[in-house]
Parts: C-alpha cells; sequence; structure tokens
C-alpha cells in the first residue's frame, strides 16, 4: 500500500511582498523517489526546502497552509526545527563536507544527538557509508581529511553524513550538477537505493536524471505546481501542454 | 517563449523523408494495380525495379530515428512521434514489398483477366489504392477524426478480402483445372489484405503520435 509521507494543503509562501509559492498541494508517497523539475525560478527548491523548514532561516519568508508530515503539520508552533530536521536531511548541490576527517564528518551529526560510545560511533559511520555506497572507497582511510576525496565521493560522503542521523526522508536540491558523468550514474543509482528504506525528494534541473530516478514527478512553474503525475506519465504523454513544452525543450 | 531546438531541424528531415517513402509506396500501390488490371508486364517489372530505392529510403528513416533517439533522447509528443516514424517506416516498407510481390505475379495471369475481373480482384485492389492514398493523407494532416474513418473503411475492405477469398476457394474445389490460377489470384487476395492491415496499422500509429493512445488490437468496425 502507498503511504502518503508528506502532504501539502494549499501552501503559500511569500518572500516579503513577492509570492513565491502559490497554492501548493501535492501528496509526496513514502519510500518512493519523487522529482521537481521547472526552470529556474519556478519555486522548486523554495518548495523543497520548506519540507524542513530551511527557509525559516530567510529574512522576510511568510508561509501559509500546512506541510504535513506522518500528520503532524510542521509549521504548527510547538514543532522543534532541530527534531525535524533529523528527520529530514538535506543534501545539497555542492558538497560541504566539513574540514575535518571523513570519520568525522560522518560521527558529527550522531555526536551533537548525545551518542559518545565509540563502538556504537563506528558501527553507524560505518553503516551510513555503506548505505552512501562510498565505504569501499574511504575504509582504510577513515582518518584522512574528507577534503581530499573527489568531488562524487564528497557528494556521497555528505549524503553518508545525513543517513548517519536516521532521518526518514531525504531532500536532495541537484546532488549530481556539479558532477561528471561516471559520479552521477553513482548517484542515481544510490539514490534508486536509497529508497528501500527512505522516501526521497529531489530536485533537478537534468530531465533524464529525473526520468531515470524518480517514481513520481512534479513539474513546477512560476510558483506553481503545473502537472504531478507518474514519471512514466509525465516523460511519455503528460496533460498539460506547459508539461509538454518543458520537457520537450521548447521553452524554459 | 518558444525556443529554437536543433531537434526541430530533425524532426523536419525525417517527416520529409516519411513522407518521399509515403508518396514512393503510393505509387507503386497505383502502378501494381494498373498493372494487375491491363496486364501491364512493362509496369509490373518497373514495379519490382522500383522497390530498391524504397529499400535504401527504409534504411535512411531507421538510421536517422536512431541519431535522434541517441543524441537528442526525445520525450514526450517528440518520443511518440519518433516511435511511430519508426513503426510507419516499417509498414510503409512491407506494403512496398507486398506490392513487389503482386507484380511478380501478373505475367502467370495474364491471359486470365476475365477470372480477375469475376473474383472482384480489381475493385479490390482499386479501393486498397485509394485507402493508401487516405493513408498518406492522414501521415499528412495528423486528423484524429479521420484515422478513424480510414480505420473503419480498413475493416470493411478486409471482411471483402475475407469473401473473395471464400469464394476462390469454393472454385478452386469445384474447377481442379482452374487450381494454378486462382491460387495465384488467392495470394494476390491476401497480399490485398496485408497492405490494407499496414494500412490500419499506420492510422493507429498516427492516433498514437496525437494522443498517445494504444488503439492496436481494437476492432475498427
Amino acid at each position: 500500500m502507498i503511504v502518503d509521507k508528506i502532504n501539502t494543503e494549499d501552501m503559500f509562501l511569500y518572500y516579503s511582498s513577492k509570492m513565491a509559492l502559490n497554492n501548493i498541494s501535492i501528496k509526496i508517497p513514502e519510500k518512493k523517489v519523487t522529482a521537481f523539475i521547472g526552470p529556474s525560478g519556478c519555486g522548486k527548491s523554495t518548495f523543497l526546502r520548506s519540507l524542513n523548514r530551511m527557509n525559516d532561516l530567510i529574512d522576510g519568508v511568510k508561509i501559509e497552509g500546512k506541510v504535513i508530515i506522518d500528520n503532524i503539520n510542521i509549521y504548527d508552533k510547538n514543532i522543534d526545527v532541530v527534531t525535524l530536521r533529523k528527520k529530514v536531511g538535506m543534501v545539497f548541490q555542492k558538497s560541504n563536507p566539513f574540514a575535518k576527517s571523513i570519520y568525522e564528518n560522518v560521527a558529527y551529526g550522531p555526536k551533537i544527538n548525545g551518542i559518545k560510545d565509540k563502538s556504537q560511533l563506528d558501527e553507524i559511520v560505518e553503516m551510513a557509508l555503506k548505505n552512501a555506497a562510498i565505504w569501499d572507497e574511504v575504509k582504510d582511510r577513515l582518518g584522512d581529511s574528507a577534503l581530499g576525496l573527489s568531488g562524487g565521493q564528497q557528494q556521497r560522503l555528505c549524503i553518508a553524513r545525513t543517513l548517519a542521523v536516521n532521518p526518514e526522508i531525504v531532500l536532495m536540491d541537484e546532488p549530481a550538477s556539479a558532477l561528471d558523468p561516471l559520479s552521477t550514474a553513482k548517484i542515481e543509482e544510490l539514490i534508486v537505493q536509497l529508497k528501500e528504506n527512505y522516501t526521497i525528494v529531489i530536485v533537478t534541473h537534468n530531465m533524464q536524471q529525473a526520468a531515470r530516478i524518480s517514481d513520481n514527478t512534479a513539474f513546477f512553474y512560476l510558483g506553481e505546481l503545473i502537472e504531478y503525475d507518474r514519471t512514466k506519465k509525465i516523460f511519455t504523454n503528460p496533460d498539460k501542454k506547459q508539461t509538454e513544452d518543458y520537457i520537450t525543450g521548447r521553452f524554459g | 517563449m518558444e525556443n529554437y531546438r536543433i531537434f526541430d531541424s530533425e524532426l523536419e528531415k525525417l517527416t520529409h523523408k516519411v513522407i518521399t517513402m509515403c508518396s514512393q509506396v503510393n505509387e507503386q500501390l497505383v502502378d501494381v494495380v494498373l498493372a494487375l488490371k491491363t496486364s501491364d508486364l512493362t509496369l509490373a517489372r518497373k514495379v519490382i525495379s522500383n522497390d530498391e530505392f524504397i529499400n535504401n529510403l527504409d534504411v535512411k528513416i531507421d538510421k536517422l530515428c536512431q541519431k535522434i533517439f541517441a543524441l537528442q533522447q526525445p520525450v514526450a509528443s517528440d518520443l511518440r512521434y519518433i516511435i511511430s516514424a519508426l513503426k510507419i517506416n516499417n509498414d510503409l516498407e512491407r506494403i512496398g514489398d507486398h506490392a513487389v510481390n503482386i507484380a511478380k505475379r501478373i505475367e502467370p495471369l495474364q491471359d486470365y483477366k476475365q477470372l480477375i475481373e469475376e473474383f472482384g480482384i480489381d475493385t479490390l485492389g482499386e479501393k486498397t489504392t485509394v485507402l493508401f492514398a487516405d493513408v498518406v493523407e492522414l501521415v499528412k494532416t495528423h486528423d484524429l477524426a479521420f484515422a478513424e474513418k480510414v480505420m473503419t473503411k480498413a475493416g470493411e475492405i478486409k471482411d471483402e478480402c475475407e469473401g473473395i477469398a471464400s469464394r476462390i476457394l469454393s472454385e478452386m474445389m469445384h474447377q481442379s483445372e482452374v487450381v494454378v490460377v486462382a491460387a495465384n489470384i488467392l495470394i494476390i487476395t491476401n497480399l490485398l489484405d496485408r497492405i490494407t492491415s499496414y494500412s490500419t496499422n499506420i492510422a493507429e500509429s498516427i492516433t498514437f503520435v496525437v494522443d498517445g493512445e494504444i488503439v492496436k488490437h481494437r476492432k475498427h468496425n
């Protein structure tokens, strides 16, 4: 049975007086990959960031409507944002490892969450690195600086760092856009594997990437959700002309 | 704002080639039916020799589709268009082959014009030709309502082929001296039946291009 993990209802987002998201209602299923596509400035990244309240950090942002995750509106006053971000992790376009060892990068989250036991941390680090499909490449040099890894490895390390705090949802904002084709393929393969245990939401400008890895695709344009359907349907016979024109490169 | 796409010029090339293929096959079909009706062996030979041009064009269209798939990665209506172009091309090439197969049977039948008329093969051939001319129009216009009419008309012609084939078989059973001739006429009837089926396929492919619906295997009449 498909369970909705995230459910937004009539959501609006304003940057001061400018409306950036216009009435977004979408149901994102659990343990599936959902891709957000659309031209630059369409609101897809803004919407992604609003799923773990990253926009709270921006001055002048006002949000209306509901973002419900597991039946709780994450914009309710009593929500603890730190707990929320533990549950809803995020991976960014540019890999951003800390200037620490590979091990410390992954152990950082669990440590600040109170885990001190070395063997338990070792176990978490190994599991996270394995889940991020980078364990074999780094297991013999966990003490080396993370900054010495290649771009693709750094991005997988960042995914491991996200997984180390045991999230349920992983938000990814263009996670492979700065990587070469081989590293991109590894990230894509990893995303498909991750959906067994996590709900993945990914923003991508790479249409073929959305087509390859996602189960559902949402097309955003000018702050509106234009069309949301199974990826197979969007890329073979979308209902809306705007979607068709965008994915076939006729505009955008 | 509309973007210029390199893809559009590739699509234009493909469309042009498919329309040329349609025109060539149409000419072959018109010629072979006329040759059958008039026992014109020169015209029949012309049909046989023209097939090479169609075969070459078939390969060119296949290659262009492959190139577009590999380099442009088409999606949505573009994807459906290229898939359909491949299938239509295949159907056109088969119709061309069947025109040649009919042409090859004209010589053994040149003294049996009367029998051809009696079984209504000349009329059946003309109907098939008219149907195919409609198919060519459909490939140019992508008119869905017209596609439906073409499919219905093809269904009627196929019924007619079946009726004629039964009459030929019955004749063969009762008059053993006409068996060889009648067998040739039966084969031509079957070839016209196949050409009608390919015409239906093309109409179905056009329906798929326009609205993404797969209508093959559906009864059209």
